[in-house]
């Protein structure tokens, strides 16, 4: 590839995790590295990411760019890649990369891949690999037009660690301006429920099919575990649990010493909340549910028979 | 008011994917269809607007004749008509494509709102609804979890990582797309169900929306689609309820924590 150009998304004034692997991706695959970094005030952010391997590091640094907004994010990208032709244009698949990715491919024309996890090189041409169905699949994206567009799913790779220090330019992004109005950040109101120091959790999902089987399957084997409950997203979006039980992307981020999903199928947004746990135990009747591939131990059964039957196990063994 | 509803026909939650024989897609041909669970948050949203006020609901989705069941279960629940394209050159279509169509569609209703889903749950691209915000020259936002019109513009929450939001406004007209669990989605009732029949639904070529088969024409295609390698996985306990239960209990034993 002969040029790429990574849009660097920055946290607390610095290049992300997600940033650092868009880099790592680029110069997997050769050729010139351009990143860009866009905000206010974000001088010291661009030679950060130049000392850290950006290569040559466009600083997008306007007072109108402070705040993410689409109009003039996409506005700052495109005075990039008007500037540097790049032959790939790399996001990262957040917010703001799958806010932007769309909307750049349809006014370049481009082809665009989201949510990539690995891009390969065939001759001149990329192949780029995407989890379809809820990571059920994978699938082989052949993309057309220039520059290609992709994002790139974060941890689906490391940050890159090299130290070849690059520059750093100024972009003239002055203009930039957006009919979204950003009008205030929410963080998490924090809840009741914080998993993030259990020991121990037991998560369910959709395949709990309803709300009374959390109070009357999973809930005695919490109980008699002493755990604490978590859940997948469509238990909470349908009302079974409150926000604060989710576990994910979008809920809390756990680790605990033992972490079981019960009727989970293991959505790359349920496993980036609880991949790094100690132990995992996955039960699932689905033998091809993602979910096993992060699990440590698994049982492929009706969580219906499973479920009751340990927690008269867990009750027998406190009892003996 | 007027409001258009993307929707699009997806393959149902609990259906066993089977790799179809020519390997660039699933298998659909005894499979059972479901509306994409973000587009029903999606019609719900739009529903609600309705019901609070004045305004038209219309529904439009792309794709072969099995999807009129989807619109006419949207109308069941309370939109007011729906469009279909349906067209031979649209068959192995990419999200530019959809949305240049989708594009059309709204070019011909000029809605002052559109909403969409945050993305399929097939092909899960996430595209579609920034792609039609850009080729209709509105503003978007993705992702909302809340809808707030007042006016001539909309604030919405988008949600961001770890349960975070960012509030937005939008000047009306403007598109958003819609994250699942912003509202309780309603089902059809049987009077909406009855009623639906004598909703209008027409049928749409690319001819009729303005298009080519070339404007159509995909920009990305899948070469491959195929079951995950697997790595190590977890040990998969064998035995009875019972004896597996057993063996969970001594690793629990194990890890210290019974
Ligand atoms: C931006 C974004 C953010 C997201 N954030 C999150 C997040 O924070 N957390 C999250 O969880 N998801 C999140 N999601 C949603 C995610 O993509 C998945 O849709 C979700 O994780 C699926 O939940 P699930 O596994 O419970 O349901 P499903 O995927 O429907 O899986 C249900 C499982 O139950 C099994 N099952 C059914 N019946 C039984 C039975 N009787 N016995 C045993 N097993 C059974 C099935 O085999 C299946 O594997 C997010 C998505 C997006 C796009
Ligand atoms: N064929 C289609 N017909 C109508 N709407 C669609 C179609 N494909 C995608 N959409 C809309 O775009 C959203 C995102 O889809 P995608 O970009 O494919 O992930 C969906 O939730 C729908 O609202």
């Amino acid at each position: 590839m002969s040029k790429t150009l990574i849009v660097a998304e920055l946290q607390n004034g610095a290049p992300r995790e997600a940033a650092l692997e868009l880099i790592t991706q680029a110069r997997g695959l050769g050729g010139e590295l351009v990143s860009l970094v866009i905000g206010s005030g974000v001088a010291e952010a661009a030679e950060d990411l130049a000392k850290r391997g950006g290569g040559r590091v466009l600083a997008a640094d306007d007072a109108a760019l402070a705040d993410y907004t689409s109009g003039a994010y996409a506005q700052a990208i495109r005075r990039a890649l008007d500037q540097e032709s790049p032959d790939l244009l790399l996001l990262s698949n957040t917010p703001i990369g799958w806010d932007l990715a769309g909307k750049l491919a349809a006014a370049l024309d481009a082809g665009v891949a989201t949510d990539v996890v690995r891009i390969e090189q065939e001759g001149d041409d990329l192949v780029f690999i995407k989890r379809m169905f809820n990571a059920k699949l994978d699938s082989r994206l052949r993309v057309t037009g220039s520059p290609r567009i992709a994002t790139v799913q974060p941890g689906a790779c490391e940050a890159y660690a090299g130290s070849d220090a690059g520059s750093v330019e100024s972009l003239d992004v002055s203009g930039c301006g957006s009919r979204t109005v950003f009008k205030e950040l929410r963080t998490a109101a924090a809840g009741g429920h914080d998993l993030t120091k259990a020991d121990l959790i037991i998560s369910g999902g959709r395949g709990l099919q309803k709300p009374e089987n959390f109070d009357s399957v999973l809930k005695p084997l919490v109980e008699a575990l002493g755990a604490q409950m978590g859940a997948s997203r469509p238990v909470v979006d349908s009302g079974w649990l409150p926000h604060e039980y989710q576990v994910g992307s979008s809920g809390q981020v756990v680790a605990p010493k033992l972490y079981m999903a019960v009727g989970i199928s293991g959505a790359i947004q349920h496993l980036v909340g609880m991949k790094n746990s100690n132990f995992i135990i996955a039960i699932n009747k689905d033998a091809d549910a993602p979910i096993f591939e992060v699990a440590d131990l698994g049982v492929v059964a009706d969580l219906f028979e499973i479920v009751p039957a340990l927690t008269e196990a867990v009750s027998a063994a406190k009892g003996g | 008011m007027k409001i258009l509803v993307c929707l699009k026909q997806v393959p149902h939650k609990d259906a066993r994917l089977d790799i179809a024989g020519h390997g660039t897609w699933i298998d659909d041909a005894n499979l059972k269809f479901e509306i994409n669970d973000y587009d029903n948050y999606a019609l719900e949203a739009a529903l609600r607007i309705k019901d609070a006020g004045e305004a038209e609901v219309i529904v439009a989705t792309i794709g072969p004749d099995r999807v009129v069941q989807s619109l006419r279960t949207a109308l069941g629940m309370g939109a007011d008509r729906a469009v279909h394209v349906k067209d031979e050159a649209l068959e192995g279509s990419d999200s530019l494509g959809v949305a240049k169509s989708l594009a059309a569609i709204a070019a011909q209703e000029s809605p002052d709102l559109i909403l969409t889903g945050l993305m399929s749950d097939d092909a899960n691209y996430g595209l579609t609804g920034p792609m039609l915000a850009e080729l209709s020259g509105l503003p978007h936002a993705t992702g909302i979890v809340s809808c707030e019109h007042a006016g001539e513009s909309i604030t919405v929450e988008r949600e961001l990582e770890g349960g975070a939001l960012e509030v937005v406004e939008l000047p009306l007209p403007a598109l958003v797309t819609v994250q699942t669990g912003m509202n309780e989605v309603r089902y059809a009732s049987l009077k909406g169900i009855m009623q639906a029949k004598k909703k209008p639904l027409e049928t749409k070529s690319v001819a009729d929306l303005g298009l080519q088969a070339s404007d159509v024409a995909p920009k990305v295609t899948i070469e491959k689609i195929y079951m995950p390698p697997k790595g190590e996985g977890a040990e998969i306990l064998q035995g009875s309820a019972a004896e597996v239960s057993q063996q969970l209990v001594t690793k629990i034993k194990e890890l210290g924590l019974l």
